[in-house]
């Protein structure tokens, strides 16, 4: 038998013609597999986006595995399971590793128990040590790091927090189907409305500027939008905003909103909790404004201004919009 | 009918952020666990939410036992607590929780529910605000070969089903499930309530019962911990941030300028 793989699995939604984050477990798949000696395979469920051929290429995926059926759609998670564990199965995978999207919360633990192995949540990276691994993840909202170690086989889940490298040039992988008989499974859970965000997403972003409850009141919140226009981005918040009903949740950036990586991140009247930083601690360059001059968003942010939102702000539309 | 609620203790995040953000969250000498003592223990906000949400149900007119469940070796303060606010059956499984993985307690938590004779719903929180992992419901109902619903902010049962909606980040989604189900609870539900008074010295009686690994005949092969803790720590923030000063429309002018020259604004 073959040497046993590192597999980087990719399901549900896409992005810019690739699944959601799969350039960034590539990029810890590939680094694992290098260290471990293990050859990289990538198995996408669902239809091929279209950048995935190139994107295999471009990290280094011996294998490009496309597993196909009429069930594997969104809101699938009883396919996906049965595609990744029949899979698995076949492959028998040093590890597994998955981007961790909402939906990946509830398929990768389910995965894991079915294959046996372990499952870890919320990572950052990983090394291998012998046949095992160390996996770093976040803990307590992102102010700590978790070092744990897992045995063979596990399913490893990954939240974007870094820059990746440009990947250099390299000739396409074309995609080999995989075929796994999904005759067997029924969706247990019926989706009556779907989701219906349709407005441009946070995640795909390149400036985002978000507001927090420095704000003062949700009348404010205005001036977050028109800041957010000026500069020719979108609006975020800060989860306590959420939790008080100024915005709805898909505005949410941080650990349990949107993990985002913009070039631009501008914090309005947000303190800067672990737990706010692990959704935008990626981003090129983090702008605060805040009233406290030692608010812990400081600390991340490349250029900051102390004052009070609801002089600032107004000014910044005027400065952005002269531009 | 019967509903569990599965909670965990922790350490207060907003206390463990209080001291992180000021630079003085420490670690142990065993290099694993947190050293501060003084901040408080608690039950895990999203599982107080999870309770709440029984709860609402129980408003809405739905009959069941609440049966409020806990891993560890000191769940007195926790299980009292969801007495207070209504629960009729209080099950503490005595395990010392660092010896634990989330497969471990998923396995004690389930093999408990299936030998006190099933629920029709299991609700947790959508993840500890701990260790953040959020898969012990997950493997709750995949041992019991149930459903499960994540990030749930709304349940109504029709037509003995549930319907819920989840708070996805792309907006409300509405589901059904039938039972029985595993439903986690995500923030967006909404401050849990306080029990009165009076069902707090009330609960004060109620004694919660009390099983061991054994007394679910698990071995200690079958609780072993597939996911080891090995070490915790701080992880460091490099500041390099250039403050900008003078009045609003001047540092408003200079950060468009600066950022227009670094390229990061066109």
């Amino acid at each position: 038998m073959s040497e046993q793989p590192i597999v980087v699995c990719s399901f549900g939604e896409t992005r810019d013609g690739l699944p959601a984050g799969a350039e960034e477990v590539l990029h810890i798949g590939r680094g694992l597999a290098q260290t471990s000696g293990a050859p990289l395979l990538w198995v996408v469920l669902g239809p091929l986006p279209e950048r995935a051929a190139e994107t295999a290429g471009l990290f280094g995926v011996q294998s490009l595995h496309q597993i196909d059926d009429e069930k594997l759609k969104m809101n699938s998670s009883d396919a996906q399971v049965a595609a990744l564990v029949a899979y698995g199965k076949a492959q028998v995978p040093k590890a597994l590793l998955v981007h961790q999207t909402l939906e990946a919360r509830s398929v990768a633990p389910r995965v894991a128990a079915q294959l046996g192995g372990a499952v870890v949540m919320n990572g950052i990276s990983v090394s291998p040590i012998g046949e095992n691994f160390e996996i770093t993840a976040s803990a307590y909202g992102g102010d700590t790091r978790a070092v744990y170690e897992v045995g063979p086989g596990p399913v490893l889940a990954f939240i974007p927090n870094a820059a990746i490298p440009e990947p250099t040039s390299a000739d396409p992988v074309a995609a080999e189907p995989f075929t796994v008989d999904l005759s067997a499974v029924q969706e247990r859970i019926e989706v009556i409305e779907p989701a219906c965000f349709d407005g441009p997403r946070l995640d795909d972003a390149e400036i985002i500027v978000s507001g927090g409850r420095g704000l003062g009141s949700q009348d404010n919140y205005s001036l977050i939008e028109q800041l957010a226009e000026a500069l020719g981005g979108i609006a975020g918040a800060s989860r306590p905003l959420v939790d008080d009903g100024w915005v709805d949740s898909s505005h949410q950036v941080g650990l349990t909103g949107r993990i985002t990586r913009p070039n631009l991140y501008v914090a309005i009247g947000i303190s800067g909790a672990s737990q706010h930083m692990a959704g935008c601690s990626a981003a090129k360059t983090i702008v605060a404004v805040n009233r406290d001059p030692e608010a812990a968003i400081f600390q991340h942010a490349r250029f900051g201004i102390v004052g009070d939102a609801l002089e600032i702000v107004p000014e910044l539309i005027r400065a952005a919009s002269a531009g | 009918m019967r509903i569990v609620v599965c909670v965990k203790e922790v350490l207060d995040p907003d206390a463990v952020n209080n001291y992180a953000v000021a630079g003085r969250l420490e670690i142990g000498a065993d290099g694993k666990t947190l050293t501060q003592t003084a901040i408080p223990r608690l039950m895990n906000g999203y599982d107080e939410q999870a309770i709440e949400a029984a709860l609402r149900l129980r408003d809405a007119g739905a009959d069941f036992t609440l049966c409020v469940l806990s891993v560890g070796t000191d769940p007195d303060k926790l299980l009292k607590h969801a007495a207070a606010l209504g629960a009729e059956e209080l099950v503490s499984i005595q395990v010392d929780p660092s010896t634990l993985d989330p497969q471990a307690t998923a396995k004690l938590l389930a093999t408990q529910i299936e030998a006190s004779g099933g629920a029709e719903v299991v609700f947790c929180g959508r993840q500890a605000s701990d260790d953040d992992q959020g898969v012990v419901p997950v493997l709750i109902a995949e041992h019991l070969s149930m459903s499960v619903v994540t990030v749930a902010r709304e349940i109504h049962i029709e037509d003995e089903a549930l319907k819920i909606t989840r708070a996805t980040p792309e907006g409300d989604e509405v589901v059904r499930a039938a039972c029985p189900a595993v439903v986690t609870i995500t923030n967006e539900l909404g401050e849990p309530r306080y029990p009165t008074a009076s069902a707090k010295i009330k609960a004060r009686r109620v004694k919660p019962t009390v099983v061991t690994p054994a007394d679910l005949s698990l071995s200690a092969d079958e609780i072993a911990p597939k996911v080891l803790l090995k070490q915790q720590f701080v992880p460091e923030v490099q500041g390099n941030c250039e403050f900008l000063e003078g009045d609003a429309a001047q540092v408003a002018g200079q950060l468009l300028e600066k950022l227009r020259a670094e390229g990061t604004l066109q």
